[in-house]
């Protein structure tokens, strides 16, 4: 593959940013976003609550142990996806092959921009500018040849960085850079290539493959090669990814259930949230997936898979709930989620019974209320007092198409 | 941010282009002028967009909300400590 230009826009702090944008008092200050459920973690810290040691993911109470002057702002998910919507919009004046990698990550392939918009610094400058102007945010930006190495770039300064790995200087730099730093190499894998000897990503390069083979099977050869800084992996714009394989929704609960009626009433509410989404991308499936999570944390999911392909919410619940009376549980659950999946393309099958028919016009009905007035505007009577589920912005979110999850 | 969710009036600069800017809003028989739009951003609530403004009046923070369905706006929030 000749050279190519790859550009990772990584925002920083996004959702501590954007909520020291919004209120000019928490600007300067350590400020942790949580989620709106009784049973939060960090979501993100500002560069200010970091440097008192507060990490994503912490609880509140491991936040405020490291940094008693920590606030905590719950968050506002929809600021948050209108906002990376937008930055997505300025990143697409400049190619159309960019990627999504998630809610304040991207790559871009400015290869064939480079005569229209300049060299790559100049660009980068122009982005960071625009998104600053725009959302009053910062941003760091890594260029490189490929998708690994941009993106081990834009980590390389933060906030507020740019940087440019030339060809030239990147086996010097491979030769210093941790293994770790690599996105792919998670800290189970550094520990493992440790024992052998490997720490940087020179010598993760030098090493020898039929043992990174033997150790990791065939990802052992991609392991060498990403130690040598390679990677031949396309950006791909939304447009044209992956064809989506399942839809499926998950809510924590505000406290662990083990009544079946309870437990039945989320089910049927992510069903809906299932089969509406579903239903709107014409899409309808033939396997049900059930995950439960109990309140140790333990995770396992169980699928059926039906002769007809679905997309009604009474259909899907019906199915989850099948699984779920063939369960026993163990504990109480801390965690539900359903997935619709074996997709295929479809749009309303009109039905031959009569009482088939009643159901699928009363789904449409509800759907187009809910498409006029908002989600939710009508729905499952047995759903409406529920408000105990905690509400987080899936790492798929993408800013249009199926994976565009409304979220609140 | 307590929630207030009461219609006020607003006065706001609309353009150029499709910007749109609140300059003051009454709430409770008193008239705030906005010295700053913090943050704004859209949501929609069906085949409505609801445009959504912090801003900042008078030493504290506000969220108004411009419905461009029904052309009208309301104080979502306040928050007091600025």
């Amino acid at each position: 593959m000749s050279e190519r230009t790859i550009l990772h826009v990584d925002m920083n702090a996004f959702f501590a940013a954007v909520e020291q944008q919004t209120n000019p008092a928490l600007r300067g200050k350590p400020v942790g976003v949580i989620g709106a459920g009784a049973r939060t973690i960090l979501t993100t810290a500002s560069y200010e609550a970091r440097a008192c040691g507060v990490k994503t993911g912490m609880t509140v109470r491991e936040a405020k142990e490291r940094c008693p002057g920590i606030v905590l702002v719950v968050g506002n998910n929809r600021r948050y996806t209108h906002t990376s919507a937008g930055i997505v919009a300025i990143l697409r004046d400049y190619t159309p092959l960019v990627e999504v990698f998630s809610i304040d990550e991207a790559f871009l392939d400015l290869t064939g921009c480079l005569t229209l918009f300049g060299p790559p610094e100049r660009i980068a400058h122009q982005i960071k500018a625009r998104i600053r102007h725009r959302f009053g945010l910062t941003c760091s930006i890594g260029v490189a040849p490929n998708k690994l190495l941009a993106k081990l770039a834009s980590e390389m300064k933060k906030p507020d960085g740019l940087t440019i790995l030339r060809p030239v200087e990147i086996p010097a730099l491979l030769e210093t850079v941790p293994a770790g730093e690599l996105c792919g190499i998670g800290p189970k894998l550094q520990r493992q290539l440790a024992l052998l000897g490997v720490r940087t990503c020179g010598e993760l390069g030098r090493f020898p493959l039929a043992i990174l083979t033997r150790k990791f099977g065939v990802v052992g050869e991609r392991l060498q090669q990403m130690g040598r800084g390679l990677d031949d992996s396309p950006v791909i714009p939304a447009e044209v990814g992956d064809e989506v394989k399942s839809v499926g929704h998950s809510m924590t609960l505000d406290r662990d259930l083990s009544q079946p009626d309870d437990i039945r009433r989320r089910l049927l509410e992510l069903a809906e949230m299932v089969g509406r989404r579903a239903r709107r991308y014409g899409v309808a499936g033939r396997t049900v997936t059930l995950t439960v999570r109990y309140a140790d944390f333990s995770t396992f999911s169980v699928q059926e898979t039906r002769r007809d392909y679905v997309n009604r919410s009474d259909e899907i619940y019906a199915a989850a709930t099948a699984i779920l009376d063939r369960l026993t549980l163990a504990q109480p659950v801390r965690l539900l989620g359903v997935r619709l999946s074996s997709l295929r393309s479809q749009a309303a099958q009109y039905s031959l019974f009569p009482e088939e028919q009643k159901r699928l016009l009363v789904a449409e009905a509800m759907d187009q209320v809910n498409d006029r007035y908002g989600t939710a505007s009508v729905t499952f009577g047995s759903i409406l007092d529920q408000d105990g589920r905690s509400r987080v912005i899936a790492p798929a979110w993408r800013p249009e198409g199926i994976r565009n999850v409304d979220v609140e | 941010m307590q929630r207030i969710d009461e219609p006020v009036r607003v006065g706001a600069v609309f353009g150029p282009g499709s910007l749109i800017r609140p300059a003051w809003f009454d709430w409770r028989r008193r008239k705030y002028v906005v010295e700053e739009v913090t943050y704004r951003w859209h949501e929609q609530e069906g085949s409505t967009t609801a445009i959504h403004f912090t801003v900042t009046a008078g030493g504290a923070l506000y969220e108004l909300v411009f419905d461009t369905g029904r052309q009208s706006w309301v104080l979502a929030g306040q928050e007091a400590e600025n």
